[in-house]
């Protein structure tokens, strides 16, 4: 109970909107839009799930909007030019584990701060894929769209892939042996090293895996419509990290569960449809977005004072 | 100290090496430079804009740079302008996203001999000689809102999305929408609007959203390109295709398919290539003084004779695309 | 003097000097590649252009080296210069006490970064990620996005344009705040324990300093030199709006770390955050005017790019600097006993402590 206050508490909190929602605007619970909504979530959850594994292992990735971007793009050409969707689910991943790995060897191989590796590596990718793509659209060819299937066919899968992914990312993190050297490397690394732990293998393998949930979340938003936006991952790295934080993962690292992750998501992406559905006007979303923050986090401050009394 | 020498003696080296022998004076009888700008950079209007330049430009034998803003920082075509100006180019050609903001700095580009012609959007009269006009703030705002009104017949709720609220051309097109709707459609309501920062996938959840929060929407009006797109599967998830309306800003080749759907019932654009190479032709005559104030026409290339109205130089009336003839455009 | 108390600030006077030439050579470069490069035009476009985020960058350095950070500073940026259109032009008040207004309203906006990061001990990476969206946020509803403040008094958009003994009034400006944040740093007890507390604030709360209180203070001067910049930004547009500073955060923390500031706090000079500053903006004014890079009209992204290149290799030649050094020295000793304890202090704390 005690352990999972913060993800309690950002449940209620979801709860007391989603019943609000349910007093003043029903329609929010139609059940097409519900569904197309929930679908149009699922490749910034996978991303967030990445972050917050990073984030549990003491490190920050602030170029997952970028890698996202660049996947999307590449997936999508290579669909565009007949190769069919596990080609471009193949392409996207390889290039996510290439980044991965690259921002993994600077952070855990050079031992360089790994906010300032991924801001590099952001603008980095962000710049590539301008002067490549000078933000042109990649028309995709018919089949690609929802697998193939019918579009609700293809809504349920995502939305149950997004599901299982969590619960099997949550437990592996919390049984697998590389999930518990996550959580010991990022609550103390001096002491994990001592415990006979390589932390900069783990350090690598998460940057690893972050790039291949980004290759994967690209293919699963590349899905949803017949083109690819190349601008489709910008501001993306911001919502992943504000999803970690506000469903209580720890930015000094050790803290924090999936779980956490998932209900943050769901918090913060409800917000946006909240205020179109009450008719509040748009120009306060952002101030809204950020009080959420700050609440959360200060919620947390008081909390955690309160303990260590 | 042994190793402090070693490195002044290294930075001494470039220094004497490099400077002296910097020679920066042009040479006579240079081509004529024209420094060409959009909005912002990796956008596919602009990217169609361009290639009409280009056109321009290889038919007078003129040099063109071309550069823009590959950010949101709302300093950057300041200081693109204030950088060409320093560089020594002939023309700047522009089209501004703010239209005081910039009028300084293409001011101080005037004072230097520059010569400054604006397209796509205008700055300040005294900031530049011409401005080449595709169409007027007020004409793609009634233009739309004449479009929404006959799609729902003059009646019931729309909605808009545009890129996002601080974008000053879209804010001027929401101004004319706004007073187009009181003065002549008063049947109709405008119940949101909505930014989705320039990005298909936010403008599709933001249409989701406004299609289901508001059940008797008719038309949804989405006046930044990748919103139509954007909007036109929202819709179309939601099964809506033809009980929502769809019309909006964009480039047919982004919309082709939805058009013939019947998702989209119309997008409204000019030839937004011959908007670049017209701008290019204008700059071009106005540094070679065959293009003065005071004249009422222009005969720009292949576009052949078009008007000039007071110091804007009329592009034509914009598009209307429906499935019916958006095949006969490539852009 | 032993020699382990004379390595370690020639090793950070060296990481500044290579800087320094990395400026040079940049300078050198683009003299001879670059049109008119060296033009007094031209330096004083690179002054202006640059001012605002140079301020944003000098005010990121103690933060970054108390082991802090502000991303919030660039949104601030926006709020401030709405602050000020809203004080002119909504409440008529006139143009100098509205300038002071709006630091004062930058001030509180930092101090209260400062009350939530230092009174309730919350990260500041997480703070300023909130207050990043909730400062622009509040720009966008205070002007419901859409408005645009115009028309200021002529004297003011002077401040733009106008130089001052030669050079444009920013670079006064900017080398007043670099004095004074030198000063602060270098120069006296309370700025020095700055890099004490980034070291390590437990150690620093032992030795009696109330660390605390002098957390607060970077993040009350973040606030209040955000404010500045918004009145220069605003002068130099001539209009306020609510997307003033958009991005500038990551530039600011570009430069600072570009300077030699390690991201964790604890070491980095004024100087250095000097001579990262000019790095960037040199390169990004220089690289637009070399005749291939401005033909083919790729000017902005060569920037970028090379900037995210400059920060890469600037923070890796350190590492291979020590390596190469360790094969060519005959005595290393010396070299051996820097290297555990830099890596163990980046061990023990990989990212921004709170």
């Amino acid at each position: 109970m005690k352990t999972y206050f913060r993800e309690l508490s950002v449940l209620v909190t979801l709860a007391i909107l989603l019943v609000i929602l349910a007093i003043f605007a029903p329609h929010f619970y139609e059940w097409q839009p519900l569904l197309s909504r929930l679908t149009a979530q699922v490749p910034a959850l996978i991303l967030a799930l990445g972050v917050g594994i990073v984030m549990i292992s003491r490190q920050i990735d602030i170029s997952v909007g970028s890698q996202f971007g660049l996947c999307a793009v590449l997936a999508g050409t290579v669909a565009a030019n007949g190769y069919g969707l596990p080609t471009a689910l193949a392409a996207a991943v390889s290039a996510g584990t290439l980044m991965g790995a690259l921002n993994g060897w600077l952070i855990a191989g050079m031992k360089l701060p790994s906010i300032v590796v991924t801001l590099a590596t952001m603008v980095t990718w962000a710049e590539v894929l301008r002067l490549f793509q000078q933000g042109k659209f990649v028309n995709l060819p018919a089949g690609i769209q929802w697998f193939g299937l019918s579009q609700l066919g293809g809504q349920i899968f995502l939305i149950s892939f997004g599901c299982v992914t969590v619960v099997v990312g949550a437990h592996f993190l919390k049984t697998r042996s590389l999930g518990r050297y996550i959580y010991a490397v990022g609550s103390d690394a001096e002491a994990a090293r001592l415990s006979g732990i390589h932390s900069g293998w783990v350090t690598f393998s998460v940057f690893i895996l972050m790039g291949v949930l980004a290759g994967l979340a690209a293919v699963l938003n590349l899905v949803q419509s017949p083109q690819v936006d190349p601008k489709c991952g910008v501001g993306l790295e911001l919502r992943a990290i504000a999803a970690g934080v506000v469903g209580g993962i720890a930015v000094n690292g050790g803290r924090g569960t999936l779980w956490g992750v998932f209900v943050g998501l769901l918090l913060l992406s409800t917000i946006n449809p909240a205020l179109t559905f009450l008719h509040v006007e748009a120009y306060w979303e952002k101030a809204i977005q950020g009080l959420v923050i700050l609440l959360a986090v200060v919620a947390d401050g008081f909390r955690v004072r309160h303990h260590s009394r | 100290m042994k190793r402090s020498q070693f490195l002044t003696s290294l930075l001494a080296v470039p220094a004497a090496l490099l400077f002296p022998s910097c020679n920066k004076t042009d040479s006579a009888g240079r081509k004529l430079t024209i420094a060409f700008m959009p909005k912002g950079k990796g956008n596919s209007y602009f990217i169609a804009c361009e290639k009409g330049a280009r056109e321009a430009v290889s038919e007078l034998g003129v040099e063109l740079l071309f550069d823009g803003p590959t950010n949101t920082d709302p300093a950057k075509q300041n200081e693109i302008v204030e950088n060409w100006t320093t560089l020594g180019v002939d023309v700047i050609a522009v089209a501004c996203e703010n239209t005081e903001g910039i009028s300084g700095a293409l001011k101080k580009a005037q004072q230097k001999g520059i010569k400054v012609v604006t397209y796509d959007s205008d700055t300040t009269q005294d900031a530049r000689s011409f401005f080449v006009n595709q169409a007027t703030p007020q004409g793609i705002g009634e233009a739309l809102m004449d479009e929404a009104a006959r799609l729902c017949a003059e009646e019931g709720e729309f909605a808009i999305i545009t890129a996002t609220l601080t974008a000053a051309n879209m804010n001027e097109w929401r101004k004319f929408i706004g007073s187009r709707l009181a003065s002549k459609y008063p049947k109709m309501k405008l119940v949101d609007t909505k930014p989705c920062d320039d990005q298909k996938d936010k403008a599709q959840s933001e249409a989701t959203n406004l299609i289901s929060a508001n059940p008797n929407l008719k038309c949804i009006m989405a006046i930044c390109s990748p919103a139509v797109p954007g909007a036109a599967e929202a819709i179309k998830q939601a099964g809506k295709a033809g009980a929502v309306k769809l019309l909006g800003l964009g480039l047919p080749s982004e919309n082709r398919a939805y058009l013939k759907e019947g998702v989209t019932q119309s997008v409204i654009l000019w030839r937004v290539a011959d908007l670049g190479y017209l701008a290019i032709q204008v700059a071009n005559a106005v540094a070679n003084k065959s293009l003065n104030p005071g004249d009422k026409t222009f005969k720009a290339g292949r576009l052949g004779e078009l008007e000039i109205e007071g110091s804007s130089i009329i592009l034509g009336k914009p598009f209307l695309f429906t499935k019916d003839n958006v095949d006969q455009f490539d852009f | 003097m032993s020699p382990q108390t004379r390595f370690i600030p020639k090793q950070l006077l060296r990481q500044e000097f290579l800087l320094l030439m990395v400026v040079l050579l940049e300078v050198g470069f683009f003299l001879c590649t670059a049109k008119n490069f060296g033009t007094s035009d031209n330096i004083s476009n690179i002054i202006r252009h640059s001012a605002e985020i140079g301020l944003l960058t000098l005010a990121m350095m103690p933060v970054i080296l108390t082991g802090g950070i502000d991303l919030s500073v660039g949104s601030l940026m926006g709020f401030c210069a709405v602050m000020f259109g809203v004080i002119t032009h909504d409440w008529h008040v006139a143009t100098p006490p509205a300038a002071a207004l709006t630091l004062l309203a930058g001030l509180l906006a930092g101090a209260f970064n400062a009350l939530l990061i230092t009174a309730l001990r919350l990260p500041p990476l997480i703070v300023t990620l909130g207050t990043y969206s909730l400062f622009r946020g509040l720009a966008e509803a205070i002007t419901q996005g859409t408005k645009t403040y115009r028309s200021f008094d002529s004297d003011f958009i002077n401040l733009g344009e106008i130089h001052w003994v030669g050079m444009p009034i920013q670079a006064w400006i900017f080398a007043s705040a670099a004095l004074f944040f030198y000063l602060l740093v270098h120069r006296t007890t309370f700025g020095r324990s700055f890099r004490a507390i980034g070291f390590s604030p437990e150690g620093t709360r032992y030795a009696g300093i109330s660390v605390q209180k002098r957390t607060a203070l970077p993040y009350l001067l973040t606030g209040i030199t955000a404010a500045l910049a918004s009145l220069l930004f605003t002068a130099r547009l001539h209009q306020a709006r609510a997307d003033a500073g958009m991005g500038y955060e990551l530039y600011a923390v570009t430069a600072v770390v570009l300077g030699g500031t390690s991201i964790f706090g604890g070491t980095g000079t004024v100087h250095g955050t000097l001579a990262g500053i000019t790095a960037i903006a040199v390169l990004s004014n220089g690289i637009g005017r070399v005749p291939a890079v401005f033909k083919a009209g790729v000017g902005g992204e060569l920037a970028a790019l090379l900037t995210g290149a400059l920060l890469l290799i600037a923070l890796t030649a350190p590492g291979i600097g020590n390596h190469l050094a360790k094969m060519f020295a005959k005595d290393s000793t010396n070299l051996e006993k820097l290297k555990p304890s830099v890596s163990q202090h980046a061990q023990k704390t990989p990212i921004l402590p709170s």
